[in-house]
């Protein structure tokens, strides 16, 4: 990972030797984000294998349309709605299956059972399930940053130019995210301790 | 002890936005206050059930592999057919227009699928900043390709800017010249010089002062500048 002020202009750099025919560094970009964007898949598909599919769909997608992104320094805000869009379009397309998750139909004994992976062996996969959907259900923004930040380790000043933000409005919305993921996942916290 | 100072830093460090000084002095501060080392320490937890709720089967590294082979082998800036689906319809009417006002026959619309390799020479200018898609032309070529924030630019190119989009020339005097969107802008040799011909759309330029004479053509007749910022638009 590149030095925390210059990454939006490393992901600049990568972008155009990408749009130069350097497939390489595409490899590169895919490495710095396949988290974030897994991460994004994840809070929203409960399969773990159909969130592979489509974040592996996001790059994809992102690497064909990479000359209509018009500002470089914000590709992982621009890939996010990437992810996002893509994740609508699978639910949307299986919605006749009932394998569609949302918001609001996040089912944790269903999703537990669908958890294909656990890397961590200090949560159970109901305890995966309680965080992905007490992440998802918070505001979309809140729910961004979250992501950008612990998962993607961007700093506030960092995702604050990957969206286009002020970095002052980036800070007020890790810190309200914190606080409502601090006290919503009080519970977890005494049970992991 | 007052924990002001620690509780600013304490957000830093949720922020990522700490220095790794601060955060030695953090640490240090919270190993001897209770009240700092909880909210410190909580922090790390919380990242530690982030990342691991939200982490997948597949290394970053094997992902990667896994996409860029299914990436076709080259980019597609050699086949604008493929690379603009939507655009393609625009620029290939754009195409048409330019082709019947400047004379060109219909037979040129089976020239070569190729980039087309300027033949005219070089001019002292770079792209400062480019917004959307931009679509560029050489003289004497039928070709229209996406301008990149590299591109060189030579005399008699064709420029069009797609919906939403925008860009910035930057002259050799620093000058710039605006194009903005839904605009064509042709760079004509003009008297051994380079002269800006607006063919519809809105250009803004802001030169450098003081300018020697400055025009932009246009469809309707030639503008000349007298101060060092205006526009132009050509409906």
């Amino acid at each position: 990972m590149p030095d925390k002020s210059n990454i939006a202009a490393d992901d600049e750099k990568l972008i155009e030797a990408t749009l130069q025919g350097d497939i390489s560094s595409f490899g590169i970009i895919v490495e710095r984000y396949w988290d974030m964007v897994i991460a994004f898949a994840l809070s929203r598909i409960n399969n773990a294998t159909d969130a592979e599919d489509i974040a592996q769909e996001s790059f994809l997608k992102a690497y064909s349309q990479l000359h209509r992104l018009r500002n470089p320094s914000r590709f992982a805000g621009w890939l996010s709605k990437i992810t996002v869009q893509q994740c609508v379009n699978h639910i949307r397309k299986n919605a006749h299956k009932r394998i569609a998750s949302s918001y609001t139909t996040y089912d944790v004994d269903a999703s537990a059972q669908a958890v294909a992976f656990n890397s961590n062996p200090g949560l159970t996969d109901e305890q995966i399930c309680f965080v992905r959907q007490t992440v998802s259900r918070l505001p979309e923004k809140f729910h961004k940053v979250i992501i950008m930040r612990f998962v993607a380790g961007l700093s506030a000043v960092q995702i604050a130019k990957q969206l286009g933000k002020r970095h002052g409005t980036v800070r007020v919305w890790l810190h309200r995210a914190y606080q409502i993921l601090r006290k919503d996942l009080v519970s977890l916290f005494e049970e992991v301790k | 002890m007052s924990c002001e100072k620690y509780n600013e830093l304490i957000e830093k460090y949720l922020n990522a936005d700490i220095e790794d000084t601060e955060l030695d002095e953090l640490k240090e501060h919270s190993l001897q206050c209770a009240s700092c080392h909880k909210k410190f320490e909580h922090i790390g937890r919380f990242e530690d059930i982030v990342k691991s709720a939200f982490s997948s089967a597949t290394t970053a590294g094997q992902a990667s592999d896994s996409i860029l082979s299914k990436l076709p082998a080259t980019r597609v800036v050699s086949d604008p057919a493929a690379m603009f689906s939507k655009q393609m319809a625009v620029a290939a009417s754009i195409f048409l227009a330019v082709g019947l006002l400047s004379g060109y026959g219909l037979a040129r619309l089976n020239a070569d699928k190729q980039i087309a390799v300027p033949t005219t020479a070089k001019v002292p200018m770079k792209v400062a900043r480019l917004e959307g898609t931009v679509l560029v032309k050489h003289q004497n070529s039928d070709l229209w390709y996406p301008l990149m924030p590299a591109s060189g630019i030579y005399v008699g190119d064709t420029f069009h800017s797609t919906a939403k989009s925008a860009f910035v020339l930057e002259l050799e005097d620093k000058s710039t010249i605006e194009l903005n969107q839904n605009s064509m802008l042709v760079l004509r040799l003009y008297n051994g010089g380079t002269q800006f011909h607006l063919e519809h759309g809105k250009l803004a330029a802001a030169l450098e002062s003081p300018h020697p004479p400055f025009f932009v053509s246009t469809p309707h007749g030639r503008v000349e500048a007298l101060g060092t910022e205006f526009t132009v638009t050509v409906e």
